[in-house]
């Protein structure tokens, strides 16, 4: 593969398989690739590093083990009560998102969270299910969330308005802060790579720099998946206990 | 792993394991408190950092389409630009009140959230 110059070609969509149902285009793309890539992961982790689980775990049973207890801390200190139950979901959602990037800290590879597209769905999908479990477990009590007690009635026709719009925000900011934190990262990358490329000689600053980035972004996408699910954490706790 | 081995040997490891856990805690407590507040204030600062920027942004853009449609400008624009200040601040300002004192609202340690009575209903659950 030809040294990306570029430093926003990195994130070039290419299809490989085309697929088109009727109007429909299903085309089969290296950020599906590396979607199934990480799907493939996550199982072959989880299902076979227990497979033949040992009282004394080995290194990869200590993975999943470590993994399933991180998040089930994450859900009993957000959560609380009834939370267990989306421990699938969250620790699904946690997964996918992590391995989504570190995979793509893989030199070459492809970072499909740094499409807003794809976090998009991803934030949606959260928001839906949140409304619709709030919906589900206090019908039109749910709506109390945008009504904050204690607070004369006149202030209310300016404080719901507020409390509206700062809920129908979290798909956005729950979405545009996974992406902006992975494009931003990985350009950034892209950016320096490219100075050391063009600056011959010099080469030696721009590379330590892009080591010490290395670092910094798999920090930032470790956490990137720590705040999504956390977040997600904290969105399903209002809508299960509401304030 | 299953039901066959005694029970003895298993609830000696346990002890062992706990004694270990004590001892490194007590060894170091200050080291992993840290990282823990650390990982905690991380989280923290990316959440927030972007909050405000979108909700502002997001806010602006629905009043600029809102007046796009109703011709009504300026006044979606200039009245949704406040609300977004109002709720990106709004939200700053819970994501922050979970770690001080809030006022108004419930800490997260209150009503069974976060205390250890939930983890030990996990633990149970699992056995």
């Amino acid at each position: 593969m030809a040294i990306e110059l570029h430093p926003l070609e990195q994130f070039t969509i290419e299809p490989l398989i085309p697929i088109h149902i009727g109007r429909l285009d299903l085309t089969y793309t290296n950020s599906a690739l590396m979607m199934t890539i990480a799907a493939v992961l996550i199982t072959a982790l989880t299902v076979l590093a227990t497979r033949r689980a040992a009282l004394v775990p080995g290194r990869w049973q200590s993975i999943a083990e470590m993994s399933y207890e991180f998040v089930a801390d994450m859900i009993d200190t957000n959560i609380g009560q009834g939370g267990r139950q989306f421990f699938p979901f969250i620790f699904t959602l946690f997964m996918f998102i992590l391995f989504a990037n570190l995979l793509g800290m893989i030199p070459f590879s492809f970072t499909f969270t740094s499409h807003i597209i794809v976090t998009f769905a991803l934030a949606a999908l959260v928001f839906i299910l949140v409304t619709a479990i709030g919906i589900a477990r206090h019908g039109f009590h749910f709506l109390s969330l945008f009504v904050p007690h204690g607070v004369p009635k006149v202030l209310l026709l300016l404080l719901v308005p507020i409390e509206l719009l700062s809920y129908f925000i979290r798909p956005f900011t729950l979405s545009i802060r996974l992406f902006a934190n992975m494009l931003a990262g990985h350009t950034m990358l892209a950016i320096f790579g490219g100075f050391a490329a063009s600056v011959g000689f010099f080469a030696f600053f721009p590379t330590a720099i892009d080591v010490l980035l290395v670092g910094l972004e798999v920090l930032v996408a470790v956490l990137q998946a720590y705040v999504f699910a956390i977040l997600t954490c904290l969105y399903l706790n209002e809508a299960i206990h509401l304030h | 792993m299953s039901e066959g081995g005694p029970l003895d040997p298993l609830a000696r490891l346990g002890e062992r394991i706990d004694k270990a856990r004590a001892e490194r805690v007590r060894r170091q407590p200050a080291a992993v408190n840290d990282r823990s507040a650390l990982q905690q204030g991380l989280g923290l600062g990316f959440r927030i950092g972007i909050e405000l920027v979108v909700a502002v942004g997001l806010a602006t853009g629905l009043g600029w389409a809102i007046d796009h449609w109703l011709g009504t400008r300026p006044w979606g624009m200039i009245v949704l630009f406040f609300l977004g200040v109002a709720a990106g601040m709004l939200n700053v300002y819970r994501a922050v009140a979970r770690i001080s004192t809030p006022a108004g609202y419930r800490r997260p340690g209150e009503d069974g959230v976060g205390t250890r009575g939930a983890k030990d209903a996990w633990d149970d659950d699992e056995n």
